[in-house]
Protein backbone atom coordinates (compact mmCIF):
# COMPACT_ATOMS: atom_id res chain seq x y z
CA UNK A 1 0.00 0.00 0.00
CA UNK A 2 1.55 3.55 -0.72
CA UNK A 3 1.55 6.31 1.63
CA UNK A 4 -1.59 8.12 -0.23
CA UNK A 5 -3.87 4.91 0.09
CA UNK A 6 -2.83 5.43 3.68
CA UNK A 7 -3.95 8.83 3.53
CA UNK A 8 -6.99 8.69 6.14
CA UNK A 9 -10.54 9.93 4.84
CA UNK A 10 -14.00 11.71 6.37
CA UNK A 11 -16.65 11.25 3.76
CA UNK A 12 -18.69 13.73 4.10
CA UNK A 13 -21.27 12.32 1.99
CA UNK A 14 -22.58 8.65 2.72
CA UNK A 15 -25.95 7.45 2.19
CA UNK A 16 -28.04 5.17 4.82
CA UNK A 17 -30.59 3.68 3.39
CA UNK A 18 -34.48 2.24 4.90
CA UNK A 19 -34.98 -1.14 5.34
CA UNK A 20 -38.53 -1.03 4.75
CA UNK A 21 -41.04 1.67 4.32
CA UNK A 22 -42.22 1.13 7.68
CA UNK A 23 -38.57 1.68 9.29
CA UNK A 24 -39.87 5.34 10.93
CA UNK A 25 -43.12 3.65 12.20
CA UNK A 26 -41.92 3.54 15.70
CA UNK A 27 -40.80 6.55 15.89
CA UNK A 28 -43.73 8.84 14.76
CA UNK A 29 -46.58 9.25 16.54
CA UNK A 30 -50.04 7.78 16.03
CA UNK A 31 -51.46 11.25 14.00
CA UNK A 32 -48.45 11.06 11.51
CA UNK A 33 -48.16 7.04 11.92
CA UNK A 34 -52.20 7.02 10.35
CA UNK A 35 -51.00 9.72 7.87
CA UNK A 36 -47.73 7.76 6.42
CA UNK A 37 -49.14 4.33 6.22
CA UNK A 38 -51.86 6.73 3.72
CA UNK A 39 -49.24 7.89 1.88
CA UNK A 40 -47.46 3.68 1.48
CA UNK A 41 -44.86 4.58 4.08
CA UNK A 42 -45.09 8.08 3.63
CA UNK A 43 -41.37 8.06 2.90
CA UNK A 44 -40.12 10.47 0.07
CA UNK A 45 -39.07 7.77 -2.07
CA UNK A 46 -36.70 8.52 -4.75
CA UNK A 47 -36.67 12.07 -3.26
CA UNK A 48 -40.49 12.33 -5.46
CA UNK A 49 -38.58 13.34 -8.08
CA UNK A 50 -39.96 13.70 -11.41
CA UNK A 51 -36.87 12.12 -13.28
CA UNK A 52 -35.53 8.66 -12.87
CA UNK A 53 -32.06 7.87 -13.49
CA UNK A 54 -31.70 5.01 -16.39
CA UNK A 55 -29.27 3.15 -14.89
CA UNK A 56 -30.87 3.69 -11.14
CA UNK A 57 -29.45 5.48 -8.44
CA UNK A 58 -27.49 3.29 -6.84
CA UNK A 59 -23.95 1.00 -7.38
CA UNK A 60 -24.60 -2.05 -9.06
CA UNK A 61 -22.28 -3.97 -6.74
CA UNK A 62 -23.69 -2.75 -3.29
CA UNK A 63 -25.99 -5.17 -2.59
CA UNK A 64 -25.57 -6.41 1.07
CA UNK A 65 -25.08 -10.20 1.08
CA UNK A 66 -28.33 -10.19 3.88
CA UNK A 67 -30.48 -9.37 1.57
CA UNK A 68 -31.41 -6.04 2.88
CA UNK A 69 -31.68 -2.88 0.19
CA UNK A 70 -28.36 -1.00 -1.02
CA UNK A 71 -26.97 0.97 1.76
CA UNK A 72 -29.21 -0.35 3.88
CA UNK A 73 -27.21 -2.89 5.99
CA UNK A 74 -24.40 -1.35 8.42
CA UNK A 75 -22.44 -3.94 8.70
CA UNK A 76 -21.52 -4.69 4.36
CA UNK A 77 -21.00 -0.51 4.49
CA UNK A 78 -18.37 -1.12 6.86
CA UNK A 79 -16.64 -4.08 4.71
CA UNK A 80 -17.52 -2.06 1.30
CA UNK A 81 -16.40 1.75 1.95
CA UNK A 82 -15.46 1.91 5.80
CA UNK A 83 -12.74 -0.57 6.15
CA UNK A 84 -11.06 -0.56 1.98
CA UNK A 85 -10.88 3.08 2.09
CA UNK A 86 -9.11 3.85 5.04
CA UNK A 87 -12.55 5.91 6.21
CA UNK A 88 -12.01 7.74 9.60
CA UNK A 89 -15.53 8.76 9.69
CA UNK A 90 -18.45 8.73 7.45
CA UNK A 91 -20.89 11.28 7.98
CA UNK A 92 -24.50 9.64 7.09
CA UNK A 93 -27.30 11.69 5.05
CA UNK A 94 -30.16 9.84 4.75
CA UNK A 95 -31.11 8.74 1.73
CA UNK A 96 -33.88 10.66 0.82
CA UNK A 97 -35.36 12.10 4.07
CA UNK A 98 -34.60 15.50 3.38
CA UNK A 99 -36.86 15.42 0.25
CA UNK A 100 -40.04 15.61 2.80
CA UNK A 101 -38.94 19.63 2.02
CA UNK A 102 -41.00 18.78 -0.99
CA UNK A 103 -44.12 17.95 1.09
CA UNK A 104 -46.72 20.98 1.27
CA UNK A 105 -47.86 19.83 4.84
CA UNK A 106 -45.04 21.72 6.57
CA UNK A 107 -46.60 19.68 9.80
CA UNK A 108 -46.34 16.14 8.28
CA UNK A 109 -43.02 16.91 7.27
CA UNK A 110 -41.37 18.03 10.50
CA UNK A 111 -42.93 14.86 12.16
CA UNK A 112 -41.00 12.58 9.37
CA UNK A 113 -37.74 14.84 10.21
CA UNK A 114 -38.29 13.97 14.01
CA UNK A 115 -39.02 10.75 13.42
CA UNK A 116 -36.07 10.04 11.12
CA UNK A 117 -33.46 12.14 13.60
CA UNK A 118 -34.33 9.61 16.42
CA UNK A 119 -34.48 6.54 13.88
CA UNK A 120 -30.89 7.74 12.59
CA UNK A 121 -29.50 7.84 16.83
CA UNK A 122 -31.22 4.62 17.74
CA UNK A 123 -30.29 2.21 14.77
CA UNK A 124 -27.28 3.81 12.83
CA UNK A 125 -25.04 5.95 15.05
CA UNK A 126 -24.66 2.99 17.72
CA UNK A 127 -23.35 0.64 15.04
CA UNK A 128 -20.10 1.79 14.61
CA UNK A 129 -17.44 4.64 16.15
CA UNK A 130 -17.40 5.51 12.33
CA UNK A 131 -20.25 6.58 11.88
CA UNK A 132 -21.56 10.58 12.66
CA UNK A 133 -25.23 11.90 11.27
CA UNK A 134 -26.21 14.86 9.75
CA UNK A 135 -30.01 15.70 11.62
CA UNK A 136 -32.61 16.51 9.05
CA UNK A 137 -34.81 19.14 8.95
CA UNK A 138 -37.95 20.16 6.52
CA UNK A 139 -37.53 23.74 5.48
CA UNK A 140 -41.35 24.54 4.90
CA UNK A 141 -41.22 25.97 8.96
CA UNK A 142 -38.26 27.69 9.73
CA UNK A 143 -39.02 28.16 13.32
CA UNK A 144 -40.41 24.35 14.12
CA UNK A 145 -36.84 23.49 12.18
CA UNK A 146 -34.83 25.93 14.23
CA UNK A 147 -36.75 23.60 17.93
CA UNK A 148 -35.84 20.54 15.64
CA UNK A 149 -32.08 21.33 15.59
CA UNK A 150 -31.67 22.46 19.55
CA UNK A 151 -33.76 19.08 20.45
CA UNK A 152 -30.94 17.12 18.48
CA UNK A 153 -27.79 18.71 17.76
CA UNK A 154 -26.72 17.99 21.50
CA UNK A 155 -26.31 14.21 20.57
CA UNK A 156 -22.69 13.33 20.61
CA UNK A 157 -22.64 11.75 17.40
CA UNK A 158 -24.49 14.47 15.39
CA UNK A 159 -22.21 16.82 13.52
CA UNK A 160 -24.59 18.54 11.24
CA UNK A 161 -27.95 19.97 9.71
CA UNK A 162 -28.93 18.66 6.17
CA UNK A 163 -31.56 20.18 4.27
CA UNK A 164 -32.17 19.48 0.40
CA UNK A 165 -31.07 22.36 -2.48
CA UNK A 166 -35.03 22.21 -4.16
CA UNK A 167 -36.74 25.09 -2.36
CA UNK A 168 -39.62 27.35 -2.94
CA UNK A 169 -37.25 30.58 -2.82
CA UNK A 170 -33.63 31.39 -2.55
CA UNK A 171 -31.91 30.29 0.73
CA UNK A 172 -30.40 33.42 2.11
CA UNK A 173 -33.64 35.03 2.20
CA UNK A 174 -34.92 36.21 5.84
CA UNK A 175 -37.96 33.73 5.79
CA UNK A 176 -35.05 31.06 6.42
CA UNK A 177 -32.98 32.81 8.86
CA UNK A 178 -34.29 31.04 12.46
CA UNK A 179 -32.64 27.84 10.65
CA UNK A 180 -29.22 29.63 10.46
CA UNK A 181 -29.37 31.14 13.91
CA UNK A 182 -30.30 27.47 15.38
CA UNK A 183 -27.66 26.04 13.13
CA UNK A 184 -24.96 28.80 14.90
CA UNK A 185 -26.55 28.59 18.26
CA UNK A 186 -25.80 25.05 18.29
CA UNK A 187 -22.55 25.28 16.15
CA UNK A 188 -23.94 22.82 13.87
CA UNK A 189 -22.68 23.42 10.14
CA UNK A 190 -25.49 23.80 7.20
CA UNK A 191 -25.00 20.80 4.38
CA UNK A 192 -27.09 21.33 1.47
CA UNK A 193 -27.53 18.29 -0.41
CA UNK A 194 -29.20 17.97 -4.04
CA UNK A 195 -32.31 15.39 -4.85
CA UNK A 196 -35.34 16.96 -5.00
CA UNK A 197 -35.38 20.13 -7.08
CA UNK A 198 -38.61 20.87 -8.85
CA UNK A 199 -40.78 18.00 -6.83
CA UNK A 200 -43.57 18.86 -5.05
CA UNK A 201 -43.64 22.05 -3.97
CA UNK A 202 -40.42 22.96 -4.93
CA UNK A 203 -39.74 25.58 -8.03
CA UNK A 204 -38.43 23.84 -11.25
CA UNK A 205 -34.91 22.43 -11.04
CA UNK A 206 -33.63 25.34 -13.73
CA UNK A 207 -34.16 29.09 -14.46
CA UNK A 208 -36.21 28.12 -17.71
CA UNK A 209 -37.91 24.96 -16.19
CA UNK A 210 -38.21 21.35 -16.70
CA UNK A 211 -35.15 19.80 -18.21
CA UNK A 212 -36.36 16.59 -20.04
CA UNK A 213 -34.52 13.82 -18.36
CA UNK A 214 -32.68 12.93 -15.59
CA UNK A 215 -29.28 13.75 -17.75
CA UNK A 216 -30.11 17.01 -18.06
CA UNK A 217 -31.18 17.50 -14.29
CA UNK A 218 -28.50 16.20 -12.62
CA UNK A 219 -25.90 18.34 -14.87
CA UNK A 220 -27.98 21.75 -14.18
CA UNK A 221 -27.96 21.47 -10.08
CA UNK A 222 -25.22 23.79 -9.89
CA UNK A 223 -27.63 26.29 -11.09
CA UNK A 224 -29.94 25.90 -7.94
CA UNK A 225 -26.47 25.97 -5.54
CA UNK A 226 -25.52 29.27 -7.79
CA UNK A 227 -28.71 31.15 -6.50
CA UNK A 228 -28.78 30.15 -2.84
CA UNK A 229 -25.05 30.87 -2.78
CA UNK A 230 -25.45 34.21 -4.26
CA UNK A 231 -28.77 34.94 -2.15
CA UNK A 232 -26.69 33.66 1.53
CA UNK A 233 -23.97 36.05 0.44
CA UNK A 234 -26.43 39.17 -0.85
CA UNK A 235 -29.07 38.81 2.01
CA UNK A 236 -26.42 39.06 5.30
CA UNK A 237 -26.67 35.87 6.74
CA UNK A 238 -22.99 35.87 7.02
CA UNK A 239 -22.94 39.56 8.58
CA UNK A 240 -25.95 38.28 10.89
CA UNK A 241 -25.07 34.54 11.97
CA UNK A 242 -20.77 34.98 12.10
CA UNK A 243 -19.95 31.39 13.24
CA UNK A 244 -22.45 30.12 10.29
CA UNK A 245 -20.94 28.20 8.24
CA UNK A 246 -22.66 26.15 4.63
CA UNK A 247 -22.09 23.25 3.13
CA UNK A 248 -22.58 22.55 -0.74
CA UNK A 249 -22.95 18.94 -1.04
CA UNK A 250 -22.49 16.98 -4.64
CA UNK A 251 -23.36 20.35 -6.46
CA UNK A 252 -19.83 20.17 -8.60
CA UNK A 253 -17.15 22.35 -7.59
CA UNK A 254 -15.67 24.10 -10.65
CA UNK A 255 -18.47 26.93 -11.19
CA UNK A 256 -17.35 28.38 -7.65
CA UNK A 257 -14.42 31.14 -9.50
CA UNK A 258 -16.62 32.38 -12.30
CA UNK A 259 -19.76 33.03 -10.81
CA UNK A 260 -17.44 35.01 -7.67
CA UNK A 261 -15.82 36.72 -10.29
CA UNK A 262 -18.60 37.86 -11.50
CA UNK A 263 -20.48 38.67 -7.97
CA UNK A 264 -17.23 40.79 -7.23
CA UNK A 265 -17.87 42.73 -10.42
CA UNK A 266 -20.98 43.24 -9.82
CA UNK A 267 -20.45 44.04 -5.76
CA UNK A 268 -18.30 46.74 -7.02
CA UNK A 269 -20.85 48.86 -8.33
CA UNK A 270 -24.22 47.61 -7.11
CA UNK A 271 -22.78 47.73 -2.94
CA UNK A 272 -25.14 50.65 -2.60
CA UNK A 273 -28.27 47.34 -2.81
CA UNK A 274 -26.17 45.37 0.01
CA UNK A 275 -24.59 48.01 2.53
CA UNK A 276 -24.30 45.41 5.20
CA UNK A 277 -21.66 44.01 3.43
CA UNK A 278 -18.61 45.04 4.39
CA UNK A 279 -16.01 42.59 2.78
CA UNK A 280 -16.21 41.65 -1.42
CA UNK A 281 -18.67 38.86 -1.55
CA UNK A 282 -15.95 36.30 -2.29
CA UNK A 283 -14.32 36.70 0.94
CA UNK A 284 -17.52 35.68 2.25
CA UNK A 285 -17.82 32.13 0.76
CA UNK A 286 -14.64 32.13 1.33
CA UNK A 287 -14.72 31.79 5.16
CA UNK A 288 -18.18 30.73 5.25
CA UNK A 289 -18.40 28.04 2.71
CA UNK A 290 -17.18 24.36 1.87
CA UNK A 291 -17.63 22.50 -1.01
CA UNK A 292 -17.53 18.30 -1.57
CA UNK A 293 -15.91 17.01 -4.17
CA UNK A 294 -18.24 14.29 -5.29
CA UNK A 295 -19.26 14.35 -8.35
CA UNK A 296 -15.50 15.91 -9.01
CA UNK A 297 -15.83 17.43 -12.53
CA UNK A 298 -13.39 15.37 -14.82
CA UNK A 299 -12.11 17.69 -17.94
CA UNK A 300 -10.66 15.84 -20.70
CA UNK A 301 -7.30 17.29 -19.37
CA UNK A 302 -6.56 16.79 -16.50
CA UNK A 303 -4.70 19.96 -15.75
CA UNK A 304 -7.71 21.87 -16.42
CA UNK A 305 -8.97 21.08 -13.00
CA UNK A 306 -5.97 21.69 -11.34
CA UNK A 307 -6.29 25.18 -12.77
CA UNK A 308 -9.46 25.51 -11.51
CA UNK A 309 -8.61 24.37 -7.89
CA UNK A 310 -5.95 27.36 -8.42
CA UNK A 311 -8.51 29.59 -8.60
CA UNK A 312 -10.37 29.40 -5.79
CA UNK A 313 -8.82 28.29 -1.99
CA UNK A 314 -9.97 24.64 -2.96
CA UNK A 315 -7.32 23.11 -0.18
CA UNK A 316 -9.32 24.59 2.41
CA UNK A 317 -12.77 24.72 1.10
CA UNK A 318 -13.61 21.09 -0.19
CA UNK A 319 -14.96 18.16 1.37
CA UNK A 320 -13.74 14.52 0.18
CA UNK A 321 -17.43 12.69 0.01
CA UNK A 322 -17.83 9.34 -1.99
CA UNK A 323 -21.59 9.63 -1.60
CA UNK A 324 -21.41 5.62 -0.87
CA UNK A 325 -23.55 3.72 -2.47
CA UNK A 326 -25.09 5.85 -5.31
CA UNK A 327 -24.33 5.72 -9.21
CA UNK A 328 -22.00 8.29 -9.36
CA UNK A 329 -19.11 7.41 -6.39
CA UNK A 330 -15.94 8.85 -6.43
CA UNK A 331 -12.59 6.85 -5.30
CA UNK A 332 -10.75 8.72 -3.19
CA UNK A 333 -7.45 7.17 -3.63
CA UNK A 334 -8.05 8.17 -7.52
CA UNK A 335 -9.78 11.77 -8.27
CA UNK A 336 -6.57 13.76 -6.56
CA UNK A 337 -3.95 12.02 -7.84
CA UNK A 338 -2.64 15.09 -9.51
CA UNK A 339 -2.26 17.09 -6.21
CA UNK A 340 0.46 17.40 -3.84
CA UNK A 341 -0.05 14.75 -0.44
CA UNK A 342 -0.66 18.03 1.90
CA UNK A 343 -3.34 19.07 -0.42
CA UNK A 344 -5.17 16.02 -0.64
CA UNK A 345 -4.85 15.52 3.30
CA UNK A 346 -6.96 18.58 4.36
CA UNK A 347 -9.08 17.75 1.36
CA UNK A 348 -9.51 13.83 2.44
CA UNK A 349 -10.05 14.83 5.91
CA UNK A 350 -8.50 17.50 7.56
CA UNK A 351 -11.07 20.05 6.22
CA UNK A 352 -13.84 18.42 7.52
CA UNK A 353 -12.11 17.06 10.73
CA UNK A 354 -11.71 20.84 11.47
CA UNK A 355 -15.96 22.25 10.73
CA UNK A 356 -17.39 18.59 12.01
CA UNK A 357 -15.00 19.11 15.07
CA UNK A 358 -13.82 15.07 14.62
CA UNK B 1 5.25 70.72 -5.55
CA UNK B 2 3.45 73.22 -8.07
CA UNK B 3 0.52 75.03 -6.79
CA UNK B 4 -1.99 75.74 -9.80
CA UNK B 5 -5.44 78.58 -9.55
CA UNK B 6 -8.13 76.94 -11.14
CA UNK B 7 -11.17 79.26 -9.81
CA UNK B 8 -12.13 81.92 -7.56
CA UNK B 9 -14.30 80.86 -4.40
CA UNK B 10 -17.54 81.36 -5.31
CA UNK B 11 -17.34 80.30 -8.82
CA UNK B 12 -18.03 76.65 -7.85
CA UNK B 13 -21.71 77.28 -6.15
CA UNK B 14 -21.96 74.03 -3.77
CA UNK B 15 -22.97 71.30 -5.25
CA UNK B 16 -20.71 71.95 -8.47
CA UNK B 17 -17.99 71.09 -10.00
CA UNK B 18 -15.67 72.43 -12.62
CA UNK B 19 -13.08 70.74 -14.91
CA UNK B 20 -9.73 71.97 -15.20
CA UNK B 21 -6.65 70.88 -17.73
CA UNK B 22 -3.41 70.97 -15.44
CA UNK B 23 0.05 69.94 -16.72
CA UNK B 24 -2.23 67.99 -19.78
CA UNK B 25 -4.29 66.32 -17.21
CA UNK B 26 -8.12 66.47 -16.43
CA UNK B 27 -8.74 67.00 -12.64
CA UNK B 28 -12.40 68.01 -11.10
CA UNK B 29 -12.84 70.17 -8.87
CA UNK B 30 -15.51 69.72 -6.40
CA UNK B 31 -17.59 72.23 -3.87
CA UNK B 32 -18.39 69.77 -1.46
CA UNK B 33 -20.95 71.36 1.61
CA UNK B 34 -18.73 74.19 1.00
CA UNK B 35 -15.35 72.08 1.01
CA UNK B 36 -13.19 72.04 -2.19
CA UNK B 37 -12.02 68.80 -3.24
CA UNK B 38 -10.17 68.35 -6.63
CA UNK B 39 -9.80 64.65 -8.07
CA UNK B 40 -8.22 62.89 -11.30
CA UNK B 41 -10.94 62.72 -14.40
CA UNK B 42 -10.12 59.01 -14.36
CA UNK B 43 -11.45 56.63 -12.90
CA UNK B 44 -9.13 53.64 -11.80
CA UNK B 45 -11.25 50.83 -13.31
CA UNK B 46 -11.20 51.14 -16.80
CA UNK B 47 -10.38 55.09 -17.27
CA UNK B 48 -13.72 56.93 -17.65
CA UNK B 49 -14.27 60.48 -17.22
CA UNK B 50 -14.82 60.08 -13.78
CA UNK B 51 -16.61 64.02 -13.34
CA UNK B 52 -19.24 62.92 -15.83
CA UNK B 53 -20.56 61.30 -13.14
CA UNK B 54 -23.38 62.22 -10.83
CA UNK B 55 -22.49 63.50 -7.43
CA UNK B 56 -24.59 61.99 -4.94
CA UNK B 57 -25.19 59.94 -1.19
CA UNK B 58 -25.55 56.63 -0.67
CA UNK B 59 -26.79 53.96 1.40
CA UNK B 60 -23.97 53.57 4.52
CA UNK B 61 -22.66 50.67 6.21
CA UNK B 62 -24.99 49.15 8.27
CA UNK B 63 -27.01 46.16 9.91
CA UNK B 64 -28.67 43.65 7.55
CA UNK B 65 -31.72 44.64 5.89
CA UNK B 66 -31.35 48.50 7.50
CA UNK B 67 -31.05 51.11 4.80
CA UNK B 68 -29.43 54.65 5.91
CA UNK B 69 -29.04 56.99 2.98
CA UNK B 70 -26.36 59.70 3.97
CA UNK B 71 -23.22 61.31 2.67
CA UNK B 72 -25.23 63.20 0.37
CA UNK B 73 -23.43 65.27 -2.08
CA UNK B 74 -19.66 63.43 -0.95
CA UNK B 75 -20.22 60.27 -3.48
CA UNK B 76 -18.65 60.82 -7.06
CA UNK B 77 -20.61 57.26 -9.20
CA UNK B 78 -18.24 56.76 -12.16
CA UNK B 79 -20.59 57.24 -15.44
CA UNK B 80 -19.54 53.71 -16.63
CA UNK B 81 -19.83 51.19 -14.06
CA UNK B 82 -21.18 53.08 -11.39
CA UNK B 83 -18.31 52.48 -9.27
CA UNK B 84 -19.12 54.72 -5.81
CA UNK B 85 -15.71 57.46 -5.10
CA UNK B 86 -15.69 59.66 -1.81
CA UNK B 87 -14.61 62.78 -2.94
CA UNK B 88 -12.85 63.59 0.30
CA UNK B 89 -10.43 60.63 -0.01
CA UNK B 90 -11.38 59.53 -3.50
CA UNK B 91 -11.08 56.57 -2.33
CA UNK B 92 -14.00 53.52 -3.58
CA UNK B 93 -16.81 52.39 -1.09
CA UNK B 94 -15.94 48.80 -1.69
CA UNK B 95 -11.99 49.03 -1.22
CA UNK B 96 -9.34 51.02 0.38
CA UNK B 97 -7.22 50.30 -2.11
CA UNK B 98 -9.03 50.81 -5.30
CA UNK B 99 -8.85 55.16 -5.39
CA UNK B 100 -9.54 58.08 -7.94
CA UNK B 101 -6.12 59.96 -7.64
CA UNK B 102 -6.97 63.48 -5.04
CA UNK B 103 -5.36 66.46 -4.97
CA UNK B 104 -4.92 68.72 -2.24
CA UNK B 105 -6.35 72.33 -2.29
CA UNK B 106 -5.63 75.36 -0.99
CA UNK B 107 -7.27 78.43 -0.73
CA UNK B 108 -5.21 82.29 -0.61
CA UNK B 109 -7.46 85.17 -0.44
CA UNK B 110 -9.90 83.58 -2.02
CA UNK B 111 -8.02 82.08 -4.47
CA UNK B 112 -8.70 78.38 -5.03
CA UNK B 113 -5.14 76.34 -5.83
CA UNK B 114 -4.19 72.74 -6.48
CA UNK B 115 -1.32 71.12 -5.29
CA UNK B 116 0.24 69.01 -7.76
CA UNK B 117 3.54 66.95 -7.65
CA UNK B 118 5.72 66.40 -4.92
Amino acid sequence: MNQEEKLPVIDCDVHNGFRSNHDLFPYLDDTWKSQALLRGGGLPLGGGLPYASPIGNKRKDANPPSGLPVGADPDYMIKQLIEPFNVEYAILCSDSMIAVSSFADADYAAAMCRAYNDYLIAEWLPKSPTFKGLLCIATQDPIQAAREIDRIAPHPDIVGVSIIGGSRMPYGQRFFHPIYEACQRNDMPLVIHPGAEGSGIFNPPTAVGYVSNYLEWHSCLPQTYMAHLVSFVCEGVFEKYPDFKVVLSEGGVTWLPPLLWRLDKNFKALRASTPWLKRLPSEYVRDHCFMTTQPIEEPDNPKHLKMMFEMFDAENMLLFSSDYPHWDFDDPTKILKQFPLETKRKILSENARALFKL
Amino acid sequence: MALYPVALEGEIPVGTNIVVEIEGRSIGVYNVNGEYFAIHNYCPHQGAEICKGPVCGTNMESEVYQFIYGRDQEIVRCPWHGWEFDLKTGKSLFSDKVRVRSYPMQIQDGQLFITVGK
